[in-house]
């Protein structure tokens, strides 16, 4: 187990050099417009365009053979210089560290609630099946997994902030952290969020759980007059965590960082995802480049500490052969 | 293959293998058609990029065929010829599967509405104009509802108590530009179609390729295969998306390329896992001692047997497209020259609360669309999946 786990960590390391050498190529193949606009303004002004796209490639080092420009930007990238945002005049890095608390106010809540809502109305459909309060999960699964969450987002702002009033429509970065008024601003992003991520939470551990309802050691048990609670506890959730903690872990990373993008657009928060649309409109390339490389490399963690939970977690698996 | 031995009543050894070799297997009428159809897909193409005009495919027609209405062309003409004509050969399997699929009224509802929405889809954008830019229209709203007099510039309808009513000229009402929305929702069902089918169908074609090649050739061809798709499958293709958007500008094109070619690692998994099951049974090995190739094999036992769970997993896959395509084009990072729901929806969401309709209408046929497909795999996923015990069959 522990090469596999030793295996597994430096498949992640490659992983994420393979990712940072695209994004190099990527960069190194595309002309670069701030070039293309300081050329133009200089020969506006009657300068020698070729000239100043000299200067210009000599100050950024661009002038160098690619495999020196390689060998730099990988540097750069290890040791968390990520550059300079041009838009914000601060380093990336700082832009970074500020947006990301932004992001995790709404995003740690709504993961801890999809996970209990989830993984409890997931157990309940699995054990009550074919009941009404079953149905009734299936069809918000449903809801939850086919509702577009930036469209659901707009609407519940305009119903909760605009014709009712309870919540505000513009997020005020100024209160307090933990205080009355971030919650009220707070509540609709979190419940946007949860209801995008529970609803796959719910149907996997319905299913998951579903193997264990019909499983002969529950029938034993059962016959042996063991309480439903300790049947539900100890027979149905434990098996069926195993596989349900691997999916909380990769698939949930995946599905927030795309709902967050939207949902910081429609609310107005200047988490990440804010950050990250802005350089985008504000051809901002290095901050472009900073807040994709984040969720890129949480993806990668996230799916290395999936595969190492269900090594570690379920010990029937064995990876001796991979 | 043997029937006119079989007639004869020879014994094995009486057969003579070299002349049944030496006799060509004719080739079926229906392998000519299909042949006869991607030849003609090829020749148009071919005629497109060589000889056409710039611009123009057939230019007394007014038709303009781009990159990404051949590869439509292509999805539909493979959907016809693996879809359609097998069900209509297979009278009795279809009766059988309809009869399977119709206990599931949510699916068969399902059905009927993206089979209306593709028709219209498929119709309305080449009989309808484009919608317009039209400042004097602005504001309409929807029929049987009404808006107070001030917001339309100019109001359509009659106006009634200060309050103006929509009338039959815009159904749905109009945008803040004057766009009629009816026109601009039949045009976002063709996109939303186009990249749910298109994405799904490059999805569906590699990750079969690839996860039976692996599965059946093994050893370090399955090895290369899967290490590759542990790579890709940790990489996520919204965010590489986001990347290319901004170093080359959105198209409709790239994005549909882009989630097709990135997005089939974990089909090619499942495609693989059948695949490892199927090879192991008595009629694969009875195939192969009684000298079946490769590619027979392939073709005539492990294909049918995982296309189950690969339609399924296509129509699970198909939802989440069309819902990315739409949170990129309300982000504003998709085709700017596509009339995509999304787009329609972010045009809406400054004027929500004093004109609902724009956001809120594109909003409900999204969502229908992708609850219809949700609907529809999860059926298919209860019909062919003995391992998922719920449903209703």
């Amino acid at each position: 187990m522990a090469v596999y786990i030793l295996r597994r960590i430096t498949w992640a390391i490659v992983a994420s050099l393979i990712v940072l050498s695209l994004t190099f190529l990527l960069l190194y193949f595309t002309p670069d417009t701030q070039l293309t606009e300081l050329q133009f303004q200089a020969a506006q002004a009657g300068n020698d365009p070729e000239r100043v796209g000299e200067a210009y490639e000599r100050y950024h080092g661009l002038d160098q053979p690619i495999h020196v420009q390689y060998l730099e930007f990988m540097t750069n990238m290890v040791s968390l210089n990520w550059g300079w945002s041009e838009t914000r005049s601060q380093p990336v890095t700082t832009a970074l560290v500020e947006a990301i608390p932004y992001s995790m106010m709404y995003a740690v809540p709504s993961i801890l609630l999809s996970t209990i809502l989830g993984i409890g109305i997931g157990l309940y459909s699995a054990t009550h099946q074919y009941t009404r309060g079953d149905y009734a999960a299936t069809a918000f699964a449903f809801f939850g997994l086919s509702i577009p969450d930036f469209w659901f987002a707009i609407v519940l702002l305009v119903v909760f902030g605009g014709m009712l009033g309870w919540v505000p429509i513009l997020f005020d970065t100024s209160v307090a952290t933990v205080s009355y008024a971030n919650v009220t601003q707070l509540l609709l992003p979190v419940t946007v969020l949860t209801l995008t991520s529970v609803a796959s939470l719910m149907r996997y551990s319905r299913a998951e759980a579903l193997e264990y309802v019909e499983a002969a050691f529950v029938k034993t048990a059962k016959a042996k007059g063991v309480s439903d609670r300790r049947i539900l506890y100890r027979h149905i959730f434990r098996p069926a965590s195993v596989p349900l903690a691997t999916i909380l872990v990769g698939d949930l990373v995946g599905i927030i960082f795309v709902a967050s993008y939207l949902i910081e657009v429609v609310f107005g928060i200047p988490g990440l995802g804010t950050l990250s649309y802005r350089a985008i409109v504000n051809q901002d390339t290095a901050l472009v480049v900073g807040t994709v490389l984040v969720p890129t490399f949480l993806t990668i963690i996230g799916n290395l500490v999936q595969d190492i939970a269900y090594t570690v977690l379920d010990p029937r698996i064995d990876y001796g052969d991979r | 293959m043997s029937s006119d031995s079989d007639s004869r009543r020879n014994t094995f050894e009486d057969v003579d293998w070299d002349e049944i070799d030496d006799t060509a297997r004719p080739i079926s009428h229906r392998a000519l058609a299909i042949a006869s159809a991607y030849a003609i897909f090829v020749g148009g193409v071919a005629y497109d990029v060589l000889l056409a005009p710039e611009g123009d495919t057939i230019a007394s027609l007014g038709l303009s065929l781009q990159a990404l209405d051949w590869l439509y062309i292509l999805t539909l003409l493979t959907l016809v010829v693996f879809g359609l004509v097998p069900l209509s050969e297979h009278r009795r399997m279809t009766a059988h599967y309809w009869n399977q699929f119709k206990k599931n009224t949510a699916a068969v509802v399902s059905l009927g509405y993206l089979l209306v929405v593709f028709a219209i889809g498929s119709i309305g954008p080449r009989v309808l104009e484009k919608p317009r830019v039209d400042a004097r229209n602005a504001y309409q709203p929807p029929v049987f509802t009404s808006v107070e007099s001030w917001l339309p510039v100019d109001c359509v309808g009659p106006v009634v108590n200060d309050r103006c009513h929509g009338t039959w000229a815009h159904p749905l009402g109009t945008t803040h530009e004057g766009k009629d929305i009816l026109v601009s929702v039949i045009y976002g069902m063709e996109v939303s179609m186009q990249v749910g089918l298109i994405a799904a169908f490059i999805t569906v074609t590699i990750a079969t390729v690839v996860g039976i090649s692996a599965a059946y050739f093994g050893g370090w061809v399955d090895t290369v295969l899967m290490r590759y798709v542990d790579l890709q499958i940790t990489f996520p293709t919204f965010f590489l998306y986001l990347v290319v958007v901004y170093l080359y500008g959105g198209s409709l094109f790239s994005m549909i390329v882009i989630f097709g070619l990135l997005g089939w690692g974990s089909i090619a998994r499942i495609v693989r896992s059948e695949a490892l099951q199927r090879r192991e049974e008595t009629y694969v090995l009875a195939a192969k001692n009684a000298g079946a190739s490769s590619s027979w094999t392939i073709r005539r036992h492990l294909l049918p047997n995982v296309s189950n769970s690969v339609i399924t997993a296509a129509t699970l896959l198909i939802p989440s497209l069309i819902l990315f395509e739409a949170s990129l084009a309300f982000l504003g990072l998709g085709d700017p020259t596509v009339p995509s729901w999304g787009g329609l929806i972010a045009s809406g969401r400054n004027d929500l609360q004093y004109a609902w309709w724009i956001s809120t209408i594109p909003g409900v046929f999204l969502f229908g669309t992708i609850l219809a497909f949700n609907f529809i795999g999860d059926a298919l996923r209860d019909a062919f999946d003995p391992r998922s015990g719920g449903g209703t069959t």
